[in-house]
């Protein structure tokens, strides 16, 4: 456990650091450090899915303090509660199919079907069926409001009872099977460059011309995979004031072998009438369909919805969020240092903190987000397929259960 | 931007405390209400929708006397069998397809008179009433009976979309289920009465889970546009206000029924700052305006609404300008229709007072209720999440394919 604590906080203090570069090692980073802590936790013989899911909350809670902004920490965490949570329905399930023959039989401690004696087993493994469903019309008379409204609906009831080397080899059962599939989901952070960039040949056509904005790893990806497919078209990329990344973007690509041309962020309206498609990558996807992206896009989004251009964005489904973009922790910017704008050396006589009562007349902003609405957003590429933005609320409701939405527990509520 | 921040609020508020006189002029106007509607027979009908008269009922103010007393008049009902008697005498010739002293409409009517229930559920409480007073002893007996019971209620008032929602999505619950999981026939009765019964409850607990979800969306130093007496918008209003969120509220007056003054009430008695503004007045504040939040009468397939009038042109002025329409309302109000514009719906007829004589010869509109295409609502609140106008069509399919 001690080693555990330690690689805990190793980690949070990286990410108050902003030492971690990206959404996908900040992810796959989560879900290796989640793969410990789930590995690392000794779990008793009944309730073992509570325990599991209080622990990776607790982990959770602390590593989404650490850095609020990087959406991506929260996905995975919720991902796993949710890989939790199906794991235990699985072997619940099939538990209960073994004793649904001695169901009325036991008496000891079964306390979570002591409240509804009258139900069959069946019902029960319906209602708990239920619970991981997102509510939906259809379990809307079916579903017994008591327990649904308690705050973990999941129940590990079925294994109170049997041999002891039955309860251990079940407990660790669940574990492992934990474990294979957040190892799956590490895989699936990991793949998700090559599963976006299989469908580029069907999106870029001949001859067609691509406009970018910034770097994103996907993008080039994405972009490369089609050269390699022997698709001819050209590139315009926007180099991405104040870091400069586009230069970075450009070089990789001529390196590849594309024609490439790099304009200005303010000639992104002079040359869009010119451009058959626009592709960015995203930070995070929020759930109504609206992307957080590098900043810069929005103003991308809105040329291109001006001309008529279709507005692609690439991201991995780690960057789908269940949030809406109305917590002001999610809207919450992060700022990036003056030192990107701004030469110190020339501008220092401007940010003499002795004139004007202590502060200096000059300022300098440096957001790193844009938020672009969702109705600006023509198609999102994720390594499941294309989704339009409508459809990004199903996505998130296979990817995530409707208890982990909040993972910190609120003071007042 | 300054009469967003809170300080605004705050001074508001002060402000709001130095004319106290107001309110009283307020409840004094709202105690006549009631007289102006005295006790709606829906059998004696005079073109009103009946739709229309449980609305203007319910939506009275709700002090906690009026509550006593509406609460003391249901019990009374209750323990007059004889009236009872009398009136399913005289609704026998309406609810021919029962043809017993039990009638599905006046259990109907029963529920619906309670303060506190939505249309939907009286109308599951009816069919539940009625799986309970039933004599079939088959599944399939008693499955033609419920459609039977079902229709006639849907049929006296086409007016109500919740009402034939609610009819729906129960008739829905018993075909789909009953049959497949219970061998023995009364058990499965039994757990279809108790189902339906439960549901008051389930209304209530969707009514809280969104405001739950509804209140985060309400941030400090916003200003909310509110039009119709909604039970869930208030609630979610509520719910904000008990976290200390500092807000302010704009009603539409929402003529002819006053919905806004009674809104504003229940506002001002919660120590939220509320203005009250003419219908017109819309399009002139809407610049102040963070987001708009009304409730609906039934969400349709398309993911539209149908909400009193003048929901349609406050979304039309909302989203010319930019603002977000949130719509907040129970998943039991899903309806199976699909409006291509506002003369697809049967015209909800209410009485219209002018305070003058109108011209001969001049026709007046009285319909009680407009469409809101999905395209000018931003998110729904339901119990079922937050969702957007496409998902609705989505939840449907699923249920009903």
């Amino acid at each position: 456990m001690p080693d555990v604590q330690t690689l805990v906080n190793d980690f949070v203090l990286k990410l108050k650091r902003r030492k971690i570069e990206g959404s996908q090692a900040s992810a796959k980073q989560t879900a290796e450090l989640l793969r410990s802590v789930v590995s690392h936790q000794r779990l008793p013989y009944i309730n073992q899915a509570t325990v599991l899911l209080d622990a990776v909350r607790a982990v959770g809670e602390q590593l989404i303090a650490a850095n609020p902004v990087e959406l991506a920490v929260g996905n995975i965490v919720r991902r796993i509660l949710h890989i939790i949570r199906e794991e235990d329905l699985t072997s619940t399930a099939s538990a209960m199919e073994g004793l649904s023959l001695s169901a009325n039989s036991d008496d000891d401690d079964n306390f979570e079907r002591e409240d509804h004696p009258a139900l069959s087993a069946a019902a029960v493994a319906a209602a708990a069926r239920s619970t991981l469903r997102a509510p939906s019309l259809q379990t809307l008379l079916e579903g017994i409001p008591e327990s649904a409204s308690a705050p973990h609906p999941s129940s590990s009831g079925g294994d109170s009872e049997g041999k002891t080397a039955e309860r251990s080899s079940r407990s660790k059962k669940l574990k492992h099977d934990v474990i294979e599939a957040i190892n799956e989901l590490i895989q699936d952070i990991e793949t998700c460059h090559e599963q976006i960039s299989e469908q580029a040949v069907g999106l870029i056509h001949q001859n067609e011309v691509i406009l970018t904005l910034g770097r994103s790893r996907t993008v080039k990806e994405f972009l490369c995979a089609a050269n390699e497919k022997k698709r001819s078209f050209r590139v315009f990329i926007a180099e991405g004031a104040p870091r400069y990344l586009g230069h970075v973007l450009a070089k990789e690509l001529v390196a590849k072998g594309l024609q490439t041309t790099v304009i200005t962020d303010s000639a992104v309206f002079a040359m869009i009438s010119r451009v058959n498609m626009v592709i960015v990558g995203a930070h995070a996807i929020m759930a109504n369909g609206g992307v957080i992206a590098p900043v810069g896009i929005n103003m991308v989004a809105l040329a291109a919805q001006r001309h008529a251009v279709p507005f692609v964005v690439v991201a991995g489904s780690h960057k789908l969020c269940p949030l809406y973009p109305h917590n002001p922790e999610v809207l919450l910017n992060d700022f990036k240092s003056p030192s990107d704008l701004l030469d110190f050396g020339e501008f220092s006589d401007c940010m003499d903190f002795s004139t004007s009562g202590g502060s200096p007349r000059l300022h300098v902003v440096n957001p790193a987000f844009d938020f672009i609405p969702s109705k600006l957003v023509s198609l999102f590429i994720t390594d499941t397929g294309g989704h339009s933005p409508s459809y990004i609320y199903r996505l998130i409701a296979d990817y995530y259960s409707a208890d982990d939405f909040v993972v910190q527990r609120r003071p007042a509520s | 931007m300054w009469r967003r921040s809170a300080s605004f609020v705050l001074e508001k508020r002060q402000l709001a405390q130095a004319y106290p006189p107001h309110q009283q002029i307020l409840l004094s106007s709202d105690d006549m209400e009631p007289n102006n509607l005295p006790n709606p027979n829906p059998n004696t009908d005079h073109g009103i929708s009946a739709y229309y008269q449980t609305r203007a009922e319910h939506h009275a103010v709700v002090t906690s006397d009026w509550l006593a007393q509406a609460q003391a008049a249901v019990t009374r009902n209750a323990a007059m069998p004889e009236v009872l008697a009398k009136i399913a005498a005289t609704g026998g010739s309406r609810a021919a397809g029962s043809g017993k002293a039990f009638s599905v409409i006046d259990e109907f009517n029963y529920w619906r008179k309670k303060p506190d229930l939505a249309e939907a559920v009286a109308a599951i409480m009816a069919l539940a009433a009625f799986i309970r007073s039933s004599e079939a002893a088959t599944m399939m007996e008693l499955e033609i009976e419920l459609k039977k019971a079902s229709d006639t209620l849907k049929s006296w008032d086409t007016t109500s979309i919740s009402l034939s929602a609610g009819c729906d999505l129960f008739m829905r619950y018993v075909t789909r289920t009953s049959a497949l999981e219970y061998e023995d026939f009364n058990a499965a009765k039994l757990r279809l009465i108790e189902r339906g019964e439960k549901f008051g409850e389930i209304s209530l607990k969707a009514r809280r889970t969104i405001a739950m979800l509804g209140q985060d969306f309400v941030f400090d130093g916003s200003t909310i546009l509110v039009h119709g007496y909604s039970r869930v918008v208030l609630e979610v209003l509520k719910l904000a206000a008990s976290n200390r969120k500092m807000f302010r509220v704009l009603c539409t007056e929402g003529r002819p029924d006053r919905t806004g003054l009674r809104f504003s009430n229940e506002l001002a008695q919660l120590g939220v700052p509320v203005k009250l503004l003419i219908d017109s007045a819309v399009a002139y504040t809407m610049d102040e305006v963070d987001m708009v939040f009304v409730g609906a009468d039934g969400v349709v397939e398309s993911g539209g609404i149908i909400n009193m009038m003048g929901t349609y042109q406050i979304a039309l002025v909302a989203h010319c300008m930019n603002k977000p329409v949130y719509v907040a309302a129970e998943s039991y109000k899903f309806a199976r229709l699909y409006p291509l514009d506002q003369k697809d719906l049967a015209p909800a007829i209410r009485p219209i007072e002018f305070g003058v004589p109108i011209p001969s010869g001049v026709e007046v509109e009285r319909n009680a209720r407009d469409y809101t295409p999905p395209q000018y609502l931003t998110l729904l609140f339901t119990d079922l999440g937050v969702l957007t106008p496409s998902v609705v069509s989505d939840e449907l399919i699923q249920l009903y394919l």
